[in-house]
């Protein structure tokens, strides 16, 4: 999966829209498909320390377009052992160092295949391994996680963990209750939440911190007003989203945002028009892909990000994503519940 | 023949090709020739744990090419600790390199470490203004710095002036405010309150207010402020009167005022005043965010129209 950007490029004409402004679904689904054919460009590999994850944005983006078979599913398994380590964590391409950030790709990625039992077949003890990789890097005295062996931590590797873990049925092996206490030393001021304590509020950290505290039941812990009128602030006139104060909209804000805002019941706080409209305006209509803001160029990251938002708010003809995860409803409920 | 392959330097080393792990995998190869030589010395170096001063100059070379593989970063880190190495030499080629990638994280992982190691913080405040000449919010730096004020317990003096000449060139920098938040109070944490400290940042927070009146972070910042020392946001209310008044909506120079002025009307039990500063803000200063100052004034008991998007949370 190319996290190389381009080549498409999203539209600039934006003074008249069409009336028929609509989501190009068949563009973006051969967009995705066709980045792994882009192997003969440098940015192809200089991108190869983001690979797994990419993988998973891509498989989501389609997954929520309805097309889940677009990527040839053996392959992808195949691609997603390899990165694997024997310690249990996965590295973003094969030779990569085991990161939680991948290993949080690649469990989230055989979810959407349905593919543990495959994984287990393949790699014995497998899904034991990763279980405890991960809850290796929590520090038992402050309930942080660490995303690899220098130990620095962050509510990004906090939230992957409970993330993986709780698609794998293993919550059991790290110490929630920590964990959910570290989150709520990590609100600030203006009720947001950063990469720690005192760091500063980032929507896309608040939708870590919020996804971990709803994995973990503990949402109570929430002003949700007080959070909810800080995340509905980032909508800017244009009905894109920012992800801190005075600062440039982004396509990708419009997952962080507005699934935080989702999680605690304040999704109606956003103008879910104006920010359907500014996230189609960032559509490529020829070569498919979504970028970051109109006029730029598409990438996948955006893409899938930029399709799980219109999901969210709703926008007809898409799968139901789950706000929490980042994949398809149907699949995170089927392997919740079992 | 390639850089290294040509290199005597490196006889000894047989270069490790990527291994994809299938005959037709989903990734397969097709590196430039160059990246993908410099590649396979690094796994062959790795596989074989090599700790000599050659992996830096190969490393050095992989990250000039592409600095987001943060396994080489790791992998330099070992090895300049592993050799002893002048780490203050590490710093001087680290500098130009952050000033470049601006958006790279593991270049601040790695100076973490490096200044860890070296065990001061001798020329750091200089080099963080030169990037914060380029980007003064840049939210991997700001993580940096609160590192730093904490590893070498920085006095609170020289972070507050810093602070204040960052938002003496940018008032809206939040950033900022939110490193202020952190050195006054966050660093602090478990103290007791000093009642002089609260009078210095209403001060400092309602200064910057005047100079830019629709900017939400001293707002948020004076709001936290009130709320620390248990004080009523009434507190305020002849300051935002400045900004917004009921008795001239046509004249309003902060929807912020007026946000903190429908609080302290709920406060004071006057809610019809609330709801016009509530409905001012929904349908004139803010109305993007109508649901929201809606929900508020719901909140207040005064129901939205049967109709109103509230009761339509679902709907697209």
């Amino acid at each position: 999966m190319s996290l190389a950007s381009g080549p498409g490029r999203a539209r600039t004409d934006t003074a008249h829209l069409p009336d028929d402004l609509r989501l190009y679904i068949d563009k973006h689904v051969m967009y995705i498909q066709s980045l792994d054919r882009r192997k003969d460009e440098l940015e192809y590999w200089l991108t190869e320390h983001l690979r797994l994850s990419g993988l998973y944005w891509g498989l989501t983006a389609l997954h929520l377009l309805g097309q889940p078979d677009a990527l040839p599913r053996d392959e992808i398994i195949d691609f997603v052992i390899s990165c694997m380590h024997d310690n249990g964590g996965f590295g973003a391409a094969p030779g990569h160092d085991a990161h939680m950030l991948y290993t949080v790709s690649g469990v989230q990625i055989l979810a959407m295949l349905d593919a543990f039992e495959d994984f287990e077949q393949r790699v014995q003890d497998g899904k034991r391994k990763i279980g405890h990789f991960i809850s290796n890097f929590q520090n038992r005295d402050t309930g942080t996680f660490a995303g690899d062996e220098w130990g620095e931590t962050d509510t990004r590797f906090l939230y992957g963990a409970l993330n993986a873990l709780s698609l794998l049925g293993m919550l059991h092996l790290v110490d929630v209750t920590k964990a959910v206490e570290h989150v709520d030393s990590c609100a600030n001021f203006d009720g947001g939440y950063g990469t720690g304590p005192g760091a500063e509020s980032h929507a896309g950290q608040i939708f870590t911190c919020v996804g971990a505290l709803t994995i973990a039941g503990r949402l109570d812990l929430v002003d949700r007003d007080k959070l909810g009128a800080w995340l509905s602030e980032r909508q800017l006139p244009n009905g894109g989203l920012n992800g801190r104060p005075e600062k440039l909209e982004d396509v990708c804000y419009s997952w962080w945002v507005v699934s935080s805002l989702a999680m605690i019941g304040r999704l109606h706080w956003i103008d879910k028009e104006k920010l359907a409209t500014f996230i189609l305006r960032c559509q490529d209509p020829e070569l498919g892909g979504i970028a970051d803001r109109p006029g730029d160029m598409v990438d996948v990251f955006h893409t899938v990000f930029g399709i799980a938002g219109l999901s969210l708010i709703g926008y007809p003809g898409l799968q139901e994503v789950d706000p929490v995860y980042c994949m398809p409803k149907s699949i995170t409920q089927r392997i919740l519940a079992g | 023949m390639g850089v290294y392959s040509d290199d005597p330097l490196w006889a000894d080393v047989e270069p490790l090709p990527q291994d994809d792990g299938g005959p037709n995998p989903l990734a397969a190869i097709a590196y430039t020739d160059e990246y993908s030589e410099a590649m396979s010395y690094l796994r062959a170096v790795m596989a074989s744990n090599d700790m000599s001063e050659r992996v830096l100059s190969l490393t050095e070379d992989i990250i000039s090419m592409n600095p987001a593989h943060y396994t080489v970063w790791l992998y330099r880190a070992r090895v300049l600790l592993t050799l002893k190495k002048d780490l203050k030499e590490e710093i001087a080629w680290l500098n130009p390199t952050a000033l470049n990638y601006q958006k790279n994280y593991q270049i601040w992982h790695h100076r973490q470490t490096i200044i860890d190691a070296l065990d001061s913080p001798e020329g750091e405040a200089e080099f963080i203004a030169q990037m914060f000449e380029r980007d003064a919010k840049n939210y991997h730096v700001w993580s940096y710095r609160q590192w730093l004020v904490k590893r070498f317990d920085i006095d609170d003096e020289s972070e507050l002036k810093a602070i204040d000449e960052l938002l003496r060139a940018d008032v809206r920098n939040n950033s900022a405010w939110n490193h202020r938040w952190f050195v006054v109070f966050g660093r602090h944490e478990g103290d007791s309150l000093d009642e002089t400290v609260l009078e210095r940042e209403l001060k400092y927070a309602q200064a910057a207010i005047y100079l830019a009146p629709q900017n939400q972070s001293p707002w948020n910042y004076v709001r936290g402020l009130l709320r620390k020392y248990n004080k009523p946001l009434s507190t305020i209310k002849p300051f935002a009167t400045e900004f917004a008044s009921l008795d001239h909506p046509d004249d309003v120079h902060s929807s912020h005022a007026l946000d903190v002025l429908a609080d302290i009307y709920e406060g004071e039990g006057t809610k019809a005043d609330a709801a016009k500063a509530l409905d001012l803000l929904a349908q004139k200063y803010d109305p993007i965010r109508a649901n929201y100052w809606t929900y508020r004034k719901f909140l207040l008991g005064f129901p939205p129209e049967p109709d109103h998007p509230i009761f339509h949370h679902h709907n697209y």
